[in-house]
């Protein structure tokens, strides 16, 4: 099937695959400490090149690897201010039970909507292909999500306005 | 050429390390402790739990002649664990560490042990008698980053070390009082301690896991960029080979003779390389054969696969348009392995066996047929 989706998903799922090489590795410049060094930026040297997959404009996913840590950012697409409003706050649902999700940042990079946070703790408690599956799972997912709250928002209203306009009659 | 036998210890293994006689293994079930087990009846049993750390133990090493423990850890500390009579006792090694320690290996005559740390610099630790503690020498300002590995050259001098800059080094390591000068080590070098033989910057990534061969005349390393270097003519003007494999990055490298070697890494399966006879090398294939499950086509199966598929598209209402999720890895391992080691016989000249840990918890011991 050649479907664009499918293709965009598999990019994001083979970079994943690539990315998710990552162990434990303590700072360098605080002692005693073990940060992911993708939040902190305090050694360049061990982080990767940042990989952007652009489906187009609306929806891209930035994944940026250091030594201990793997984040991905998604920025889901938002066709109208119905679709906007929608994700926003759906994801902010979601953000703000982040420990539920285990991976999921609770703030968004910045230019995004919704972030994960992969630690090399994460991969030895979890599988990897587990792992890719649930991101790219998730992924596949909010558009549907979105467009059916889009569709159950757009029925509700119609109903309410017809409801409404009734007693005019 | 296979897994001869695969134990699960604990839920995740940062590193272990064999007993000289090969009948205990030291294991760091990815906390601070570190837990010897012994074979039983055919049964591994836990006889101790060595508990001085305070953060997680990054490396350890059990000297083969001497029967003494080295660990190191994050807290920036390392102890030498010596048997007395049944119990193992530490002794504080004064690493003058402000940051964590990364790896650690005995050197070939068991005087001096290396540790890397990433405080960027590496301490060379040598016992002193009179106060009864192991002290170190630092080869400071050379790293621009974390040490990853060190490796001792045969001759106990030549140290090889790797860090996260992506370069890797040869120094010299003499200690006057320690070493004597001239004792068959060949070196040419006014050997001063900590000078810098060599310095290969051929990885554009973090290099990891520095072995030399047997002999010592090659030097193999890996880099992030999934690329394994091997290095000939150690010295003023050496030459290297770089070997670029399709699969994901190695964690450690093994020789198993002068011209074989075996990495492993986050691709879960050991990865064999060979010279020809030109010395060339390559990668020849990899240790454990996956085992490909074939799906099931019965009628069954079938059905609720086709029930499930309608299911979803009436759900969503739209066509099938998931990517199939990755299967899982067939293999002995299911998790990056990060520790290969040798299992020597005292009369072998070549490894035969080797064992693997990573971070499934897993040890795997590997039997090499002839090739």
């Amino acid at each position: 099937m050649a479907n664009p989706l499918r293709s965009y998903l598999t990019c994001i799922r083979n970079t994943l695959e690539a990315a998710m090489c990552l162990q434990n590795f303590p700072c360098q410049e605080v002692e005693r400490h073990n940060k992911p060094e993708v939040e902190l930026k305090t050694s360049p040297e061990l982080l990767l090149n940042p990989v952007l997959i652009c489906r187009n404009e609306a929806e891209k996913c930035l994944i940026e690897t250091s030594i201990n840590s793997l984040r991905i950012s998604i920025k889901v697409k938002q066709s109208d201010e119905l679709e906007n409003i929608l994700t926003k706050k759906f994801l902010r649902f979601l953000s703000m039970r982040a420990e539920a999700f285990q991976v999921l940042r609770r703030k968004p990079v910045q230019g995004y909507d919704v972030s994960f946070l992969i630690t090399n703790y994460h991969c030895e408690d979890m599988h990897k292909h587990k792992l890719i599956d649930f991101i790219v799972q998730f992924m596949e997912d909010i558009d549907k999500e979105i467009s059916e709250l889009k569709i159950s928002v757009n029925t509700r209203g119609r109903l309410v306005a017809t409801e409404f306009l009734k007693q005019f009659i | 050429m296979a897994a001869v036998s695969i134990h699960q210890f604990a839920q995740c293994i940062t590193c272990h390390a064999w007993s000289p006689d090969q009948t205990m293994v030291a294991i760091c079930p990815n906390n601070s402790e570190v837990h010897i087990y012994k074979l039983m009846q055919e049964k591994w049993e836990k006889i101790h739990i060595l508990r001085k750390h305070d953060q997680i133990i990054s490396g350890i090493d059990w000297s083969a002649k001497s029967n003494k423990i080295v660990t190191v850890s994050h807290d920036r500390n390392s102890y030498v664990w010596n048997q007395e009579s049944s119990e193992w006792e530490p002794t504080l090694v004064i690493l003058r560490l402000n940051r964590a320690a990364l790896c650690v290996q005995w050197s070939p005559q068991e005087n001096k042990f290396a540790v890397g740390s990433g405080a960027k610099t590496v301490c060379i630790c040598y016992y002193e008698q009179e106060n009864n503690w192991w002290v170190s020498k630092l080869i400071r300002k050379k790293h621009n980053s974390s040490v990853t590995s060190v490796a001792w050259h045969p001759n106990n001098i030549l140290l090889a070390t790797t860090s996260t800059d992506g370069k890797c080094r040869v120094f010299t390591t003499f200690i006057r009082g320690v070493d004597s000068r001239g004792s068959g080590t060949g070196l040419p070098y006014d050997s001063k301690f900590g000078e810098q033989i060599m310095q290969l910057d051929l990885s554009s990534s973090w290099a990891f896991a520095v072995r030399w061969s047997p002999s010592g005349s090659t030097l193999a390393y890996a880099g992030h960029n999934s690329m394994i270097y091997f290095v000939d003519e150690v010295g003023p003007s050496p030459s290297a080979q770089s070997v670029s494999f399709r699969d994901l990055p190695l964690r450690d490298v093994l020789f198993v003779s002068e011209k074989m070697v075996i990495g492993v890494g986050f691709d879960c399966n050991p990865l064999l390389f060979m010279a020809d006879d030109m010395g060339t090398w390559s990668f020849v294939r990899f240790l454990d054969e996956r085992k490909i499950t074939p799906l099931n086509s019965k009628y069954g199966s079938q059905f609720s696969e086709a029930f499930g598929k309608f299911y979803s598209q009436s759900k969503h209402g739209i066509g099938n348009e998931s990517v199939e999720p990755s299967k899982p890895r067939g293999g002995a391992h299911e998790n990056c392995i990060n520790c290969i080691l040798p299992l020597r016989k005292e009369s072998d000249t070549t490894v035969k066996r080797f064992s693997t840990s990573g971070l499934d918890g897993k040890i795997v011991i590997w039997e090499l047929h002839d090739q």
